[in-house]
């Protein structure tokens, strides 16, 4: 083995410049890759986050087909104790209550119509990032009775600000009419234009009372602390609340894909372009190690045929060719991974930005400034297909061998 | 002196050229295909991305976004029936009735609609029919009952979606509220006439059709406007008519659509972008076997180019040699490769449909119907930058060659 | 430069060119030294050689590897330019000229038969015969009729489009000829055109030679170190440690 990779390795720099070249090649498109994919991970999961962490959170228990075609009837009953027990009961997880509700939102100019949730201020503060985003007032509190905060855009709608007065007209669980006067006690801002145009948050118990919901609400938002805990999570949810606490149908138990499927397939539509991308750089990478062994092998034709006539069995010289690829290859490895990780590893501390991405990531709550991530996986994935897509094309060169015959291999020139 | 030199060599040169690429011809063929795959992916993946975009931004187009809008200059910030409009002056009118333009107007306002169940928001639509059918797919789209008939009309045309959320039908009722332009409350209830589908479920909730008189009615605003959409023939070309609409109309807010929708005008920039890169990494990866090929057929024929030095050929001949060599191997490998790109173009005509990611694809805002759009432009440049850039890397090698010194180059071996 | 640039100007006219060929000498060297460097050692190829050959002459060089005769040739046909010294081809000056202005000169003053890959494998017999005429600019009915007629006087009848692989050494050292004679050059170059070759296809050859140099008054210089190629010379000229030690004439 030994003798095998000195003369495999001497080999490769009989053509110095041809290996460098098939080399360059391979260094090329790793160092692509690794940034690229390091990229892409990166992005995924801090769309995944933000997207959920905003407003949507990991897991939500609701009523069935609530989720589809939400109404404000179709409601939990003791939503909070449910929300309580679930805390009690789920390790590794927040849970907080919300009840939904939609109302004619009025100041003293301008009426719109919005979409007006009850929260438990202080657990909704832990299960989503919203709270945080308060950009004027403050967030709402435990003891709030009648405050409100409201997105950004509404409040330039309605033109109102912290401290003023806005008018809840709408219709409660029994068909009642429900209205209510609160106070603007926050102005958050979010970078969704929706949510920024169409969210109020209030107090849960508040919006209980004023929408007639008694003890009822509509759901219980869960955020995990480990993402991949969510499947165990979900079936840890699944047992206790269909085996027990006092509710006669099964609930819902969603997690972020059913709540929010765009988010995963955008995500998959992303990756078959970027990975019909991969492929591409791949297989030219491919046809340039065949060329470049085919025309070794060819070139050797003469030598290959006295060795052969000596005895050696074509297998040998194949495996040759093929420890010549991986030597070839190997080096490419690891120039491009130690290239492309250098390049990548300054942009994680510096981000990156094209003109446009500022425009496009908002559509998908992604910041204007992009930062990759670099991980074991994100770093081996590219360079390990271009490895073996190599070994695969040097395997036509490598097995031609097998089809010489020694007298005639010895005439050619 | 070079040129008349030389321009009588041209037929020897080109006979040494293709003779010599058919020389060594698996080589050939390896980097044919190379070319062709390199190419058919440039080509292939811009058009389908060119079609997902152009899908994008037509649909928006569609839904009311138009090629050109024109309001009261507070409305965009602030869309409230106060910021409201007088009707377009005569000579507006007389310029957008001539051929290529079609146009209509709209009251535009958010309101709340309520079946005895359920309240949600809507964005308020009075228009008029026969001038909406012409711009909009919604007034189209409608799986039963009818569109409005006139402006004056009494009814209310809504989605499909809404229906079910609203627990209505067609032939009910439901109440329609929204504010007049002194804050009073404006409501009046309206018979369903007509349901429409979308091919994004998001749409089918967001907008309720009335007529613009009615509406007009409704909220006591005269003959006054919100909105006012024309669309010309072709999404790129719309500054002119853009441009003629800001200087008849002074003091109105008149906008382009890709100023409408930052997003989409962003995403217009970002593919041309995309495109070039995409061409140049393509491009990048294959010159590396490119200039390998080059280079080798270059170097396993240094004798005969000693020799056809020896009888006198100039060494700017051997360089137009070498690079007619190249442009054979690039125009040839780019044939296949464009015929490849009619097969898959071709049979994909009407598009793929991708019903299982359609949420991922609403998310960035296209159907789930992908179409390819060859843009002559992007044909022009990939074919065009593959052959400039794939002549540039044939230089040096080119070069050395005709740089041999003819005693040494005849002594090799 | 001047001198060049002259020299030059008169390559551009064909008509020119073969004005300069009617004069008395085919080659007129004056003082050539050339030395080579390799490694440590200098080794001196050319030491003050002057040469004269008339038109019609039909030389041998002879001498030893290394003894020169090869760089001589070389300086002759404008393969290589000489250290010092003035190299003239039918009265013009060519050891100062740039790669273009030689590579022209070489085609229209020079027909060169190497020892072996004389051929380029492209092309076939008759396209390698056509080469040198059609980078001239020769019109194609001209060429065709010339190249027939060359193939079959140096006996290759028949043979016209075979690929070099597909003749014997012999007969490609005839396609060689042909091509080297066939624009009527100044001077045809050899360097051990039979080297490869068995005895009949030499004799064949160096009897084609002596035949082409009667009937067509082309100057030939061959460097041989075989003393049956040397037997048809009329002036045998042997080298020695980069000096001409004998110039006899027969």
């Amino acid at each position: 083995m030994g003798l095998e990779l000195t003369l495999a390795w001497r080999n490769l720099w009989r053509h110095a410049r041809r290996t460098w070249l098939t080399v360059g090649a391979m260094v090329f498109s790793n160092i692509l890759l690794v940034f690229l994919i390091s990229f892409q991970f990166g992005t995924y999961q801090l769309m995944i986050d933000n997207t959920l962490s905003l407003f949507t959170g990991h897991i939500q228990i609701q009523k069935p087909g609530y989720h589809q075609e939400p109404r404000l009837r179709d409601t939990l009953n003791d939503i909070q104790p449910l929300a309580q027990s679930m805390r009690a009961q789920v390790q590794g997880a927040e849970f907080s209550a919300r009840a939904m509700g939609f109302a004619l939102a009025s100041s003293e100019t301008r009426s719109y119509g919005v979409q007006v949730v009850g929260v438990q201020p202080e657990s909704e503060a832990i299960v989503s990032s919203l709270p945080g985003l308060v950009t004027r007032g403050r967030y709402l509190q435990d003891d709030d009775t009648q405050a409100v905060v409201i997105g950004e855009t509404l409040a330039r709608n309605l033109k109102i600000q912290p401290g003023d007065e806005l008018t809840l007209l709408g219709s409660g669980w029994d068909g009642s009419f429900a209205a209510d006067i609160l106070t603007v006690v926050g102005i958050f801002s979010v970078g969704v234009a929706d949510l920024e145009r169409l969210m109020i948050q209030m107090p849960l118990p508040r919006f209980q009372e004023t929408f007639s919901l008694g003890n009822r609400g509509h759901s219980v938002v869960a955020k995990v602390n480990n993402f991949e805990a969510i499947p165990a999570t979900v079936n840890r949810i699944q047992n206790l609340t269909a085996s027990g606490l006092d509710h006669n149908k099964p609930l819902a138990v969603l997690d972020w894909n059913q709540l929010q499927p765009g988010l995963k397939q955008a995500i998959q539509t992303d990756m078959a372009s970027s990975w019909f991308m991969y492929g591409i750089l791949v297989i030219l990478v491919a046809f340039s190690v065949m060329n470049t062994q085919l025309m070794s092998v060819l070139e050797r034709t003469r030598e290959f045929g006295i060795v052969l006539s000596l005895g050696l069995r074509a297998g040998r010289l194949s495996k040759l060719v093929m420890l010549e690829t991986a030597l070839m290859a190997g080096l490419g490895m690891v120039i491009g991974i130690a290239l492309g990780v250098a390049l990548t590893a300054v942009l994680t501390h510096t981000g990156f930005t094209y003109p446009g991405l500022e425009e496009m990531s908002q559509k998908f709550n992604l910041p204007g400034r992009m930062y990759p991530q670099l991980s074991p996986l994100s770093i081996i994935l590219g360079p390990a297909i271009i490895f073996l897509g190599s070994l695969l094309a040097a395997l036509y060169p490598a097995l031609r061998v097998h089809w010489l015959k020694p007298v005639e291999a010895m005439g050619a020139v | 002196m070079n040129v008349a030199a030389t321009s009588h060599t041209w037929g020897i040169v080109w006979r040494l050229a293709w003779r010599n690429l058919w020389r060594n011809y698996r080589r050939t063929l390896i980097m044919l295909s190379a070319i062709a795959i390199g190419s058919w992916a440039m080509i292939v993946m811009i058009s389908f991305m060119r079609g997902m975009v152009d899908d994008m931004i037509n649909n928006s187009v569609q839904h009311f976004l138009g090629h050109v809008q024109i309001h009261n200059p507070h409305y965009r910030d602030d869309p409230s029936i106060v910021n409201r409009m007088p009707p377009l002056p005569d000579q507006a009118r007389q310029f957008l009735d001539q051929p290529p333009w079609r146009w209509s107007q709209r009251i535009r306002v958010p309101a709340v609609i309520s079946s005895e169940r359920e309240s949600l928001g809507v964005e308020l639509m009075g228009i008029v029919p026969e001038g909406e059918m012409t711009l909009s797919s919604l007034p189209k789209q409608i799986s039963s009952g009818h569109f409005l008939n006139s402006a004056d009309s009494d009814g209310i045309v809504i989605g499909a979606r809404l229906a079910r959320r609203l627990q209505t039908e067609l032939g009910k009722r439901v109440v329609i509220m929204s504010q007049d332009p002194d804050n009073n409350i404006a409501d009046r209830g309206f018979p369903i006439v007509g349901i429409y589908t979308a091919s994004m479920e998001s749409l089918e909730e967001r907008y309720a059709f009335i007529g613009l008189h009615t509406a007009q009615r409704l909220l006591n605003v005269g003959n006054s406007l919100s909105e006012v959409e024309i669309q010309g023939p072709d999404f790129r070309h719309v500054d002119n008519l853009y441009e003629t609409l800001q200087q008849l109309l002074p003091g109105r807010d008149v906008a382009p659509w890709y100023r409408l929708d930052t997003y989409l005008g962003t995403m217009l920039g970002v593919m041309d972008g995309f495109v070039l890169v995409w061409i140049v990494v393509i491009f990048l990866a294959l010159s590396f076997g490119l200039v390998n090929t080059l280079v080798m057929a270059v170097y396993e024929r240094v004798r005969e180019i000693g020799l056809i030095m020896a009888l006198g050929m100039r060494p700017a001949a051997i360089m137009q040699q070498i690079l007619l060599e190249t442009l054979l191997l690039l125009l040839l490998g780019l044939l296949l490769g464009n015929l490849l790109v009619l097969l898959t173009v071709i049979p994909l005509h009407d598009g793929i449909e991708l019903t299982s990611v359609a949420e991922g694809m609403e998310m960035f805002g296209a159907t789930p119907r992908l179409y390819p759009v060859l843009y002559a432009k992007d044909w022009c440049l990939a074919n065009g930058l593959v052959i400039v850039l794939g002549l540039l890397a044939g230089l040096l090698p080119a070069y050395r060659a005709s740089r041999y010194d003819p005693v040494r180059a005849l002594s090799k071996h | 430069m001047a001198e060049n640039k002259r020299v030059d100007n008169k390559l551009i006219d064909d008509n020119v060119v073969k004005t300069n060929v009617s004069e008395n000498s085919a080659v007129d060297c004056k003082n050539l030294c050339k030395v080579f460097v390799q490694g440590d050692a200098r080794i001196t190829a050319l030491d003050h050689v002057s040469l004269t050959i008339p038109k019609g002459d039909f030389v041998c060089l002879s001498g030893p590897s290394g003894s020169g005769k090869t760089t001589l040739l070389n300086a002759i046909g404008g393969l290589d330019t000489p250290d010092s010294g003035e190299v003239r081809i039918a009265g013009q000056r060519i050891d100062q000229l740039g790669k273009a202005a030689m590579a022209d000169m070489r085609l229209h003053n020079i027909g060169f038969v190497f020892q072996a890959y004389n051929l380029i494998p492209v092309l076939s017999a008759r396209e390698n015969v056509e080469f040198v005429m059609q980078v001239q600019g020769v019109s194609m009915a001209e060429r065709r009729q010339k190249t027939q007629d060359i193939l079959s006087e140096v006996g290759l009848d028949g043979m016209e489009d075979r690929r070099p692989h597909q003749l014997s050494g012999g007969q490609q050292q005839r396609v060689a000829v042909a091509r080297a004679i066939v624009s009527r050059p100044a001077l045809v170059l050899a360097d051990e055109p039979t080297a490869n070759l068995d005895s009949v296809s030499m004799e064949h050859l160096m009897d084609l030679f002596v035949e082409l140099n009667q009937n067509h008054r082309i100057t030939f210089v061959i460097a041989t170190h075989d003393q049956r190629v040397m037997a048809y010379a009329r002036r045998q000229i042997h080298m020695q440690d980069g000096k001409i030690v004998s110039d006899e004439r027969r």
